[in-house]
């Protein structure tokens, strides 16, 4: 179990981190690429992920997905699917391969994010012909590097209150 | 890499999994009206928080770009506002200046200012008409509103004219107290302001006689014979004020049986941009002026 004040930080980090979804994507469009902004809800998740059980990962990983089919409920059940088993896996693999090394981590975050693309892509089937290959050739790898980094950004920010030694 | 074996899944996790990917595969294959229940479902709950702190941010981001469009249309606006009164007052100025041409019975010339953006400017004013034009020295510099200066040089094509703010000039003048009388006396600029002044004074008024406030002064053509270079009846400004007495002792001592006036001028320099240069001699201008003046 892990100590009250240090689930309270958590708690806040994946907080401000689903705040910066809703307020940053609005920004002005000059200010970013359309549809490469880093995906900070699903940074969320792998952030949860990599400090919880798989079971935990997978019910997170669904939460989180079932909330984005909602808000577009384009191929409804396919996020859900997608990010439960991303978060699953996430949480294994963290388990299996720790390593607080800034490169592994970028990796991890950009890996987590494309994989959830492409089966989204794939269970969801709302997306046909070359506009497959581009999202996931070129829109969805995109998004992963931006969520990546991200994602780096928010570890090295918060490693002190989320307890990670980070080595580069 | 190492292994961290206290993290494998456990059965509870795989269970927990797999109920996961049952909900998610439920949802999915889920006839569509239920898929929108369960989303709108989601949305009026837990994600209506943020979807209210998304729609604010949506706010002001809309509100900041009509904040931006509407301050361009402002300044366009001002823009082309300050355009059309530059060139409103250019045409009144020109409108007036050939009205006054028109009326005026002696010879004469309309001239454009020619600014040099350099201190000469206070005090002597370039023109672009000259020799060929006809104007020569001493010939007279008028504008709408009254008198200007003299011109003091000629070129060929460009003369130069001394406005009445350089401490030489002096101009013959004469007004009239409340009994319609006339006064004579000598008009200059007020010298006790410096180089920038922007007003005249009015010297050499006998004690006994007293000039109303608001008096107009005009030009009295006197010793035209002489030497003289103004017509009469060229406006030269209004009487505003009798200046102190101590104010004159401090500078220049008691000025024995006269008195001097500050005047307001009719015309000032810097806002000219045409004039008329007057080539012909004689004549009395104040009929000219007396219709501007109305």
């Amino acid at each position: 179990m892990k100590p009250i004040s240090e689930r309270w930080r958590l708690g806040a980090l994946l907080l401000f981190l689903v705040v910066l979804q809703f307020t940053v994507r609005p920004l002005p469009e000059d200010a970013r690429i359309e549809g490469v902004m880093p995906d900070f809800l699903f940074l969320a998740l792998l952030v949860y992920a990599i400090r919880a059980r798989p079971g935990q990962g997978a019910v997170a990983g669904f939460v989180v997905g079932i909330v984005t089919d909602s808000l577009s409920p384009t191929a409804f059940g396919a996020g859900a699917l997608a990010h439960t088993i991303v978060g699953y896996l996430a949480a294994w693999g963290k388990a299996v391969f720790f390593a607080d090394n800034l490169f592994v981590n970028a990796a991890f975050f950009f890996a987590g994010t494309w994989i959830r693309d492409v089966l989204v892509l794939v269970i969801g089937g709302h997306v046909h012909g070359s506009a497959v290959f581009w999202q996931i050739a070129y829109f969805s790898p995109l998004k992963a590097l931006t969520t990546a980094i991200a994602g780096t950004v928010v570890l090295l920010l918060f490693r002190r209150l989320l307890h990670i030694r980070i080595s580069e | 890499m190492p292994v961290a074996p206290e993290r494998f899944a456990s059965r509870r996790d795989t269970v927990a999994c797999l109920i996961c990917l049952l909900c998610a595969v439920a949802a999915r294959v889920a006839p569509v009206d239920i898929q929108l229940a369960i989303a709108s479902g989601i949305t009026d709950t837990i994600a209506a928080p943020f979807l209210a702190l998304q729609e604010q941010v949506e706010l002001l981001k809309a509100a900041r770009a009509t904040v931006t469009e509407r301050m361009a249309q402002i300044d366009s606006a001002v823009v082309q506002d300050l355009e059309t009164e530059s060139i409103r007052a250019e045409n009144e100025r020109l409108r007036r200046l050939l009205d006054l041409s028109a009326r005026l019975p002696l010879q004469h010339v309309a001239a454009e200012v020619l600014r040099q953006d350099d201190l000469a400017d206070e005090t002597m004013l370039k023109l672009s008409v000259g020799r060929d034009h006809g104007v020569e020295p001493d010939d007279p510099v008028i504008a709408p509103g009254g008198i200007v200066g003299v011109i003091e040089s000629v070129e060929a094509r460009t003369s130069n004219a001394m406005i009445w703010t350089d401490a030489e000039f002096r101009a013959s003048a004469m007004t009239q107290d409340d009994d319609d009388n006339y006064i004579f006396g000598i008009v200059g600029p007020l010298t006790s302001e410096g180089p920038t002044t922007t007003l005249m004074e009015l010297r050499g008024v006998p004690f006994r006689r007293t000039v109303p406030v608001g008096a107009m002064v005009r030009t009295s053509g006197r010793g035209l014979e002489l030497g003289g270079v103004y017509p009469i009846g060229i406006p030269i400004g209004t009487v505003i004020a009798e200046p102190e007495e101590g104010e004159r002792e401090g500078e220049q001592g008691r000025e024995g049986w006269s008195r001097t006036y500050r005047i307001q001028p009719a015309v000032h320099p810097a806002a000219l941009s045409h004039v008329i240069v007057l080539t012909g001699l004689g004549g009395d201008l104040a009929d000219a002026f007396e219709v501007e003046r109305r």
